[in-house]
């Protein structure tokens, strides 16, 4: 590497003090990485470490954008509270925050990657596939963590080509899946029709769904349609899919008013299948009250995650411990909307547990640690589901259960039916 | 034979969603001249003043007959204080300031309300209504009636009031309107706040079916303003006819032409805009203006 | 670095009453494109990574502003498809550095492509005017978006492209943002300084005729036709460079980049930065890039709330862009000067002194800084 003659001369440049609010304090030392084994990587000293996230916090995407903050930070804020985290090395460390609003804009996440990249030891948690894609190679490149993150792009579990990365929800086939097998498993022949969202989500859900029911003879898809994100109505296509005469109904449809406006209208049209929703898209306050889910005669979706909003799980602890913490410390006033908020919580333990196994303050270090997670039960987590980080192709949490809504929350099944 | 009845019946009820920004749209045009791109940040706005009522234990028509009067507050009070500064200066100008409005207003939004889905209650029963083997919810008949007498009023308005021959009159040339006596600051603040009140009225109307965020007639508006291109921009039951023409036109293309699809039915408007613009420069149902060199 | 440019040659003005008149001095005329040309060939090398990462996507959005310009800002053409050249650009670009293409061919079609997309475009939309135009050109995000994703054999669908191409050579021992930069500023210069001559010649002036009047342009012997699509064409054909440019400094796109959003935020860096201005284009591209980042400082939770108030903050005090400021600060001093004095003119009521400056702010704006 050659010298420069930067930092210094730098403030002297006018130009500088215009960029000034916006800049990094000035210098690389922090580049590359520690090459002998005890130098620290940046962000992290002895008292403290700093996580980096980029998210949408305004723009379509907020909602659950601002979940995937509000969670980590109201984990770690308690943890603060009680002194730090302990690490594997033998230090307690606070855990310190950066979250930037990426407005679900590609070129506004590499922008923020680009600006925390040399001041934080690992970005976590951001949601979107695009947003995440965007600055995944600069990563590589630069040897930064990016982990943890909430999209089920398989791309991000792919150990030899993401060395670098590690996605935390199931990919999205693993839900599709999940599902599938529970309907081939079903004694009945079964119509299904099919409605995804026209991206990489969408696809996902549906090819997982087709692997599973492959060679099923009990089950035929019998219509296929798409929407996109932006649609303010799916109305038509409901009319469509209502005249397939299916009765299962398989929505990979994650905009939160399209899928109550879905459940209401094919009430409406008088078609009562019985429905599948995506992880994301299945909140039993959010979605299925207001969509009228009742009228249905089974709303089947997978999840990892205790739902806060269901009776079942009022009392539990680890839910009451979480709903305080992201009242006092993730600046997130009403109750969860979103279940973003609810991994993103799990993001917090899981880290934790890498950060217990580190023995050295460095970037390599803590992937090795956060790669050998083992059937970790996160806090919140359904029984049946654990966090486990070292299988490649497979994201932190690829065990699923399959649900259904009994009315107010949801009950785990084994069988269609 | 059903399945295209229902398609048509489901393609006006998505209409009157975009045909009631695109009537708030016009009215401020008609009235100033400019297209607001903030038009439906402020009845998202007045949607979420409704909202707030409600929860403090306000009935609902009470809350919206609030928001509506709040909403002309706001409409005049942005006229005067903010939108004046640039409504003789480049139009460019004064289209950018309305898009910085929307951001703010976005933005207040969600700051005070979160980006949350807040369920908005609804004028109008969920029930259904069935003839010929058509469903259709009494909520979509109760919007596209309140859309179609918000018409007929704005059309009386335009076309047999002495304001809106004023409003008209101050949009057209300011100054002369000025010489002739007209209160053209009043005047323009009326007519903002008139706008404001129709866009109240239209996001309290589609906010149970979209439920309630700072982005919510976000992906409304451009099919809004394709509307009022379309329709006219001087001509309110224009804009309701092609609001509704372009809501039915898309179901049946993404249904029945299978190269367009439900990706890209979204293009079939457009493509229908710049047919009609070729033929008729001023809509369909709009006035030809003539402009003197 | 372009707002600091324009400050410095506004603060040493300031002694001399009148500041136009310095910038007129032919020792000034030949110094200063040197003094900038140093300045730009040192900065990278000065400035710290992120800074330079942060010129160079500066430099990217600046390119795209001043695209956006030509057709709008010159010629009048309300234009609310920009961003979609620009997602073209990255996808040609993208797309021929995945196969391993040439890299000047690769950039030759970057900038071929989309002004191809573009003369289409306009054969047709140039027929009509006003909202009319700025409704077509709406389709073209619009539609660009769903293309994008069925088109998926070479967009990548939804999961969008990276390619990360111009690799440093190792002879330069330069750093990766250096380079990198150097390649967008003497890209991006060279893109000016054509757009520069071009808006100064004749053609700049038939494409102002047709901005002030269509009929007056063809009394004239100027087809407003032919010149709105020859202006929709090179808009589109610069908004082809700066999509090469995003790849090379951002390295990913996706539908998502050229989402219709962006083509607002894109029309209001132009204006903020000043309609019809080269350095209006700068700022533009500066506050394109800038203003998120300061708004992230400040509350990352707040951004909207905080963009919004910006920049009506920004256009209620300068309606003619921020391009306009020096003007505005000449004009100030001017008029305290002239208060003090024994014949100060007569000053207009207030009320319409507001709507006065701007309007004179934008006409200046046209002519002016050209």
């Amino acid at each position: 590497m050659n010298t420069h003659f930067r930092s210094r001369t730098a403030r002297g440049v006018a130009v500088v003090s215009a960029l000034a609010l916006t800049l990094t304090a000035c210098g690389r030392e922090g580049d590359g990485g520690g090459e002998g084994g005890a130098s620290a990587s940046p962000g992290i000293t002895d008292e403290s470490v700093t996580l980096g996230i980029t998210t949408p916090l305004s723009g379509a995407t907020a909602g659950p954008g601002t979940c995937t903050v509000a969670g980590v930070k109201a984990y770690f804020g308690a943890k603060n509270a009680e002194g730090g985290v302990e690490f594997g090395d033998g230090k307690t460390r606070t855990v310190d925050i950066r979250a930037l609003d990426d407005t679900y804009d590609p070129q506004q996440a590499k922008a923020n990657y680009d600006q925390l990249k040399n001041e934080v030891f690992a970005m976590t948690a951001g949601l979107g596939t695009p947003t995440n894609r965007a600055w995944r190679d600069a990563a590589i490149a630069d040897e930064v963590p990016q982990v943890l993150v909430m999209t089920g792009d398989p791309l991000f579990s792919d150990t030899d080509e993401s060395p670098w990365q590690l996605g935390f929800v199931p990919i999205y086939q693993n839900e599709g899946e999940a599902f599938g097998e529970l309907l081939a498993s079903s004694t009945e022949e079964h119509k299904v029709a099919i409605l995804s969202q026209n991206d990489d989500y969408g696809e996902g859900y549906v090819e997982g769904f087709k692997s599973a029911i492959e060679g099923a003879d009990n089950i035929e898809v019998v219509e296929e349609l798409t929407y996109e994100a932006t649609d303010t109505s799916v109305d038509a296509q409901l009319t469509e899919l209502a005249n397939s005469g299916a009765d299962v109904f398989f929505n990979a449809m994650s905009v939160t008013p399209l899928m109550i406006s879905a459940l209401q209208k094919a009430q409406q049209l008088n078609w009562k299948p019985s429905w599948f929703l995506p992880s994301n898209t299945s909140s039993p306050g959010a979605i299925l009250e207001p969509g009228g889910a009742a009228a249905y005669p089974g709303i089947y979706s997978v999840s990892f995650a205790k739902a806060p909003a269901s009776p079942a799980f009022a009392q539990d602890e680890d839910v009451q411990a979480y709903l305080a913490a992201l009242k006092e410390h993730g600046d997130y006033q009403d109750p969860p909307a979103f279940p973003h908020c609810q991994w993103s919580w799990m993001v917090g333990a899981t880290l934790e547990q890498a950060f217990a196994e580190m023995t050295e303050p460095t970037r390599e270090n803590f992937m090795e640690a956060l790669r050998g997670i083992e059937g970790f039960q996160a806090p919140l987590m359904l029984e049946g589901t654990s966090v486990t980080t070292s299988e490649d192709g497979q994201p932190a949490v690829s065990t699923l259960n399959v649900q259904k809504f009994n009315g107010k929350g949801y009950d785990t099944v084994e069988s269609f039916g | 034979m059903g399945t295209f009845i229902q398609l048509v019946v489901d393609g006006l009820s998505t209409g009157s969603v975009y045909a009631a920004i695109a009537l708030a749209i016009v009215l401020v045009h008609q009235a100033t001249g400019l297209i607001n791109f903030a038009q439906g940040g402020m009845a998202v706005l007045a949607a979420y003043f409704a909202w707030w009522l409600t929860n403090q234990g306000l009935p609902l028509i009470v809350a919206i007959l609030l928001s509506i009067v709040f909403s002309f507050a706001l409409g005049a009070v942005v006229e005067r204080w903010l939108m004046r500064r640039f409504e003789r200066g480049d139009p460019d100008t004064a289209v950018v300031a309305t898009i910085g409005l929307l951001t703010l207003i976005t933005g207040i939004a969600g700051w005070l309300w979160t980006y949350n889905n807040q369920q908005f209650p609804s004028l109008f029963p969920l029930d259904t209504v069935s003839f010929l083997g058509v469903s259709v919810s009494i909520r979509s008949i109760g919007t596209t009636a309140v859309i179609v007498v918000a018409m007929i009023l704005l059309q009386a308005l335009f076309v047999g009031t002495k304001l809106g021959l004023a409003l008209r009159a101050v949009a057209i040339n300011p100054q002369s309107a000025a010489f002739s006596g007209l209160p053209v600051g009043r005047l323009l603040m009326v007519g903002w706040g008139l706008a404001a009140v129709l866009g109240a009225v239209a996001g309290a109307l589609v906010a149970p079916q979209l439920t309630l965020t700072p982005g919510m007639l976000d992906n409304a508006l451009v099919y809004a303003l394709a509307a009022v291109i379309l329709g006219g921009l001087t001509s309110p039951v224009g804009v309701v006819v092609a609001a509704w023409i372009i809501g039915v036109l898309e179901n049946l293309a993404a249904v029945y032409v299978p190269f367009i699809g439900y990706d890209l039915k979204v293009a079939v408007p457009f493509i229908l805009l710049f047919v009609v613009l070729i033929v008729r420069p001023q809509g369909l149902f709009g006035r030809k203006t003539v402009v003197r060199v | 670095m372009a707002s600091a440019s324009s400050l410095s040659t506004s603060s040493p003005s300031t002694p001399s009453p009148a500041g136009q008149s310095f910038r007129q001095r032919p020792w000034v005329r030949m110094a200063f494109p040197l003094v900038v040309a140093v300045v730009l060939a040192v900065l990278p090398l000065v400035l710290p990574e992120f800074a330079n990462e942060t010129v160079a996507r500066i430099g990217v959005f600046a390119v795209a502003v001043l695209g956006l310009n030509v057709v709008m800002g010159y010629t009048g053409q309300v234009s609310l498809g920009q961003i979609f050249f620009l997602g073209v650009g990255a996808y040609v670009t993208a797309y021929g550095v995945q196969n391993d293409w040439n890299i000047v061919l690769v950039f030759v079609l970057a900038c071929l492509i989309p002004a191809v997309a573009g003369l289409i475009v306009a054969l047709a939309a140039a027929r009509l005017g006003g909202l009319a135009i700025a409704m077509v050109t709406v389709a073209l995000p619009i539609v660009g978006v769903p293309l994008a994703k069925r088109l998926s054999e070479f967009t990548g669908g939804s999961q969008g492209l990276s390619a990360r191409f111009a690799e440093t050579p190792e002879w330069t021992g330069l750093y990766d943002d250096q380079w990198q930069l150097y390649l967008v500023l003497v890209i991006g210069g060279v893109v000016f300084l054509l757009t520069r001559y071009l808006v100064r010649g004749k053609y700049g002036r038939a494409f102002a005729i047709v901005k002030g009047n269509e009929n007056v342009a063809s009394s004239m012997g100027i087809s407003p036709y032919r010149y709105k699509v020859l202006a929709f064409t090179i808009a589109s054909l610069i908004g082809g460079v700066s999509g090469f440019l995003y790849m090379l400094v951002i390295q990913y796109t996706s539908p998502e980049t050229m989402s219709f959003g962006h083509s607002i935020e894109l029309l209001a860096a132009m204006v903020i930065g000043g309609a019809g201005s080269i350095v209006g284009s700068i700022l533009g591209g500066a506050w394109y890039v800038l203003v998120p980042q300061l708004t992230n400082a400040v509350d990352a939770s707040l951004t909207a709330l905080l963009q919004g108030a910006v920049l009506l903050i920004v256009l209620f005090v300068l309606p003619g862009g921020l391009a306009s400021l020096p003007r505005v600060l000449a004009r100030g001093r001017r008029r305290s000067g002239a208060d003090r004095g024994p014949g100060a003119p007569p000053t207009t009521p207030s009320s319409t002194a507001g709507s006065g400056t701007a309007a004179e702010g934008s006409e200046r704006e046209r002519q002016g800084l050209a």
